[in-house]
């Protein structure tokens, strides 16, 4: 097959296996000016950039996902490999960088030989020579530039040893190009036999042999310098004998092991999620706040007129719903990612498969799970580590129904009317019964989606685990910074438009048609005159219109049409549910919105019933609805963004608003039953 | 015939053979679990499964069910 190259501007393309140093290498060659970009109707994402100007080199350079070989495993490899060949927007590359982690030359040579194989231009980066000399051993890389037949660079990842030579590499490489359009490739990789993926280990197993030269062959000067920095030096030990790393294995004694590992990971754990809260939450005030005072700023400077409720309430007030989750996200991002660089991730996932595995589910599922519990929105974008589609999906599927943080203030307004001030235990133990609830149910959810996945989930592969535990080291706290950046900035950037674009239409049903409506002033101070036209505002609004056409729906859970809209409010963001009801039960002191809203919600009736519309069971009734409703539509544009398709959010959409629903309508009504109100 | 399932903790074997009838047994096999190569069972998580191998001066994580197509000498 033979596939043009980009015409445009030249493209290298960076492969590896993962662990073996590529994104290293692509900050090196990249500085920091890259973007990720999705491949077209999937998740796989890539990084691409221009190689930094102070190389000299005019080309993209693009960094795919790590693979273990070009015969795909899963179909996010798929797509990986696919678009090495030749991706939808940069076409086939011109040069393809593939890293080898020198002390897995056994293991990685295998992707860097099926490479040169099917004709693509292969550069291979040595990394992590340092490992191997702790070992004893160095590479001897001009025996395998002549033994593989392509050019061997090594690398030092932390220094940046040996770069200018990859540079000098790739320069030359390029002109050489410049002189034919097209490379030849051959997609034949994909169904080689036992046979041949043997004998191609053979092969690798001699290569091996030849090149793999103990340190003391080396110059004196450079033997001293070796054993100066590494203690351990034993020249005469043979290779064959490769161990993993002596450090790694005693950890893991303790961490893996059948007594500790789970208390260690439930510990860990356990510190992930509290972080979540307890270091956010201040930060999130300071977000808030500044939102609001931005917001009432605007609203004193543009006067009393609709633009500048738009612009005070719809646009800032909905930014400020964007981006009051940002320090969640951002201690979230941090946390896990010093938990993958350090090694521990993988670990965890180990450990938790074999039960997560029992409904459908993957060891991989379970971070994506606990992040759930902050915010959906980052916890459904870090599933894409789940290699498998249909537990990928199934793990997205379920995520939404983890308590996350905007259900906290929802929560503790409803526990505060029913529990008594001086009972704040009481409140707690409700608090748990509901987190614990959340859990459990999700857990079953889960179960039955996993029997019913055929209509569900619709993709279907070979369920399997098979995952490396990387060595154990010290985060770098650099990389870990950038990623945590870069996962921030993709939540603003991907959900905000849409979150702030809705914000805006709910502004308007809420706002519209009766937006400046006359009420009687007399004997109420200036704010309780902004207070009580809102509310007259909102009560004969389009959202109103919308709250009394779902009156019918409303009923049988003993529930009216205001609660209806602010329901219909919580849509948007479930938080949103408690300045809906301030807003139409006409709260006016602002000083303690939640007592207040208390005491308006203890004398509020059922406009047609007369009977109090707030009672144990209708209160009940609501909490299970948060519980199950899917109600947050910054989580249904990242579905869909995630699983490339309207489905799988759709059907959250239907599926748990229904739970909601019915179990609502069951709670409230076996509550009566039983003879309480 | 024992298959790398049923090692011990801290037990060494060489692989003889994988199992090509077994759906992930391309991917054991381009990870690194070959025949000759000689692996240890390093770690085994609560209900004995996934299985940690050490392997190629590596550590590998794979489920019980996939260990059992890597037969042993």
């Amino acid at each position: 097959m033979t596939i043009p190259t980009s015409e445009k501007t030249n493209l290298i393309t960076l492969v590896g296996p993962p662990n073996s140093g590529k994104t290293t290498l692509f900050n090196l060659l990249s500085g920091k000016n890259f973007k990720t970009v999705n491949y077209p109707g999937s998740t796989v994402e890539y990084s691409t950039c221009k190689i930094l100007s102070k190389f000299g080199i005019e080309s993209n350079i693009l960094d795919s996902p790590g693979i273990i070989s070009l015969c795909p495993n899963s179909p996010d490899e798929e797509v990986a490999v696919n678009s090495l060949y030749n991706h939808p927007e940069f076409g086939s590359p011109n040069l393809v960088i593939t890293t080898v982690d020198a002390s897995q030359i056994s293991r990685h040579l295998l992707l860097s030989r099926q490479l040169i194989k099917s004709g693509f231009k292969v550069i291979v980066v040595l990394t992590m020579n340092d490992i191997l000399e702790r070992k004893g051993f160095k590479i001897d890389e001009h025996l395998l530039t002549q033994l593989i037949g392509c050019d061997v660079v090594v690398i030092n990842g932390r220094t940046g040893e040996g770069l200018s030579d990859l540079i000098k590499i790739i320069k030359a490489k390029l002109n050489h190009l410049l002189n034919s359009n097209s490379i030849c490739l051959k997609q034949n990789v994909e169904r080689i036999s036992k046979e041949e993926l043997l004998s191609e280990y053979r092969e690798i197993a001699s290569i091996e042999k030849r090149i793999i030269i103990p340190v003391s062959s080396i110059s004196k000067a450079q033997l001293d310098n070796v054993n100066k920095n590494i203690k351990i030096l034993n020249p005469s030990a043979k290779y064959g004998n490769n161990r993993p790393d002596e450090l790694t294995l005693k950890i893991d004694r303790i961490l893996l092991s059948k007594k500790w590992g789970l208390l260690f990971f439930f510990l860990i754990m356990a510190i992930t999620f509290s972080s979540i809260f307890w270091i956010a939450e201040p930060f999130m005030g300071y977000v808030d706040n500044l939102f609001s005072y931005l917001s009432s700023s605007a609203a004193n400077i543009l006067g009393a007129n609709w633009y500048s409720d738009l612009i005070a309430d719809g646009i800032i007030s909905g930014t400020g719903s964007v981006l009051v989750f940002l320090p969640q996200i951002l201690i979230l991002f941090l946390i896990l990612g010093l938990l993958e660089d350090t090694g521990y991730l993988a670990r965890g996932a180990m450990l938790i498969d074999r039960p997560l595995s029992k409904i459908g589910l993957n060891g991989k599922s379970f971070v994506p799970l606990l992040s759930g519990f902050a915010c959906a929105i980052p916890a459904i974008l870090s599933a894409r580590t789940i290699s498998n589609r249909r537990e990928r999906f199934l793990t997205i599927f379920i995520i939404p129904l983890m308590s996350c943080s905007a259900r906290l203030p929802v929560y503790a307004l409803l526990i505060a009317f029913l529990t008594p001030q001086d009972k704040l235990w009481l409140a707690g133990i409700i608090l748990a019964i509901i987190y614990l609830g959340s859990i459990v149910s999700s857990m079953i959810i889960a179960a039955i989606i996993n029997k019913f996945r055929k209509g569900i989930i619709q993709t279907e592969d070979n369920s399997s685990f098979i995952l490396e535990l990387p060595t154990y080291r010290m985060p770098r706290l650099k990389n870990v910074f950038r990623n945590t950046f870069e996962n921030a900035k993709q939540y603003i950037f991907r959900a905000g438009p849409i979150i702030l674009v809705l914000s805006i239409a709910i502004w308007f049903l809420t706002y519209f048609p009766n937006h400046s409506p006359q009420i009687n002033t007399e004997g109420l101070s200036d704010d309780e005159i902004v207070n009580m036209i809102a509310a007259e505002r909102l009560s004969s609004s389009y959202a109103a219109d919308l709250g009394k056409f779902i009156q019918p729906v409303m009923k049988p859970l003993g529930m009216d049409w205001r609660i209806g809209v602010s329901l219909l409010a919580a849509f948007t963001a479930r938080e949103v549910f408690v300045s809906s009801l301030a807003l139409i039960f006409k709260v006016t002191d602002e000083e303690n919105i939640q007592s207040s809203i208390l005491t308006a919600m203890r004398s509020a009736k059922n406009e047609e019933t007369g009977k109090p519309l707030f009672t144990p069971s209708t209160i009940i009734g609501l909490i299970v609805f948060f519980i199950f409703a899917m109600q947050c539509l910054s989580t249904i544009a990242v579905s869909k963004k995630e699983t490339g398709s309207w489905r799988i959010p759709l059907l959250q959409l239907i599926i748990f608003t229904s739970i909601a629903y019915i179990f609502t309508f069951l709670t409230v009504n076996l509550i009566r039953f039983a003879g309480f109100s | 015939m024992r298959t790398a399932s049923e090692l011990n903790i801290g037990e060494r074997a060489v692989i003889g053979d994988v199992d090509n009838s077994h759906p992930s047994f391309r991917r054991l096999l381009e990870i690194g679990f070959t025949p000759g190569q000689e692996i240890e069972l390093i770690s085994a998580s609560i209900f004995n499964d996934p299985l940690a191998f050490s392997l190629r001066g590596t550590l590998i994580a794979i489920r019980k069910h996939e260990a059992r197509c890597i037969i042993l000498l």
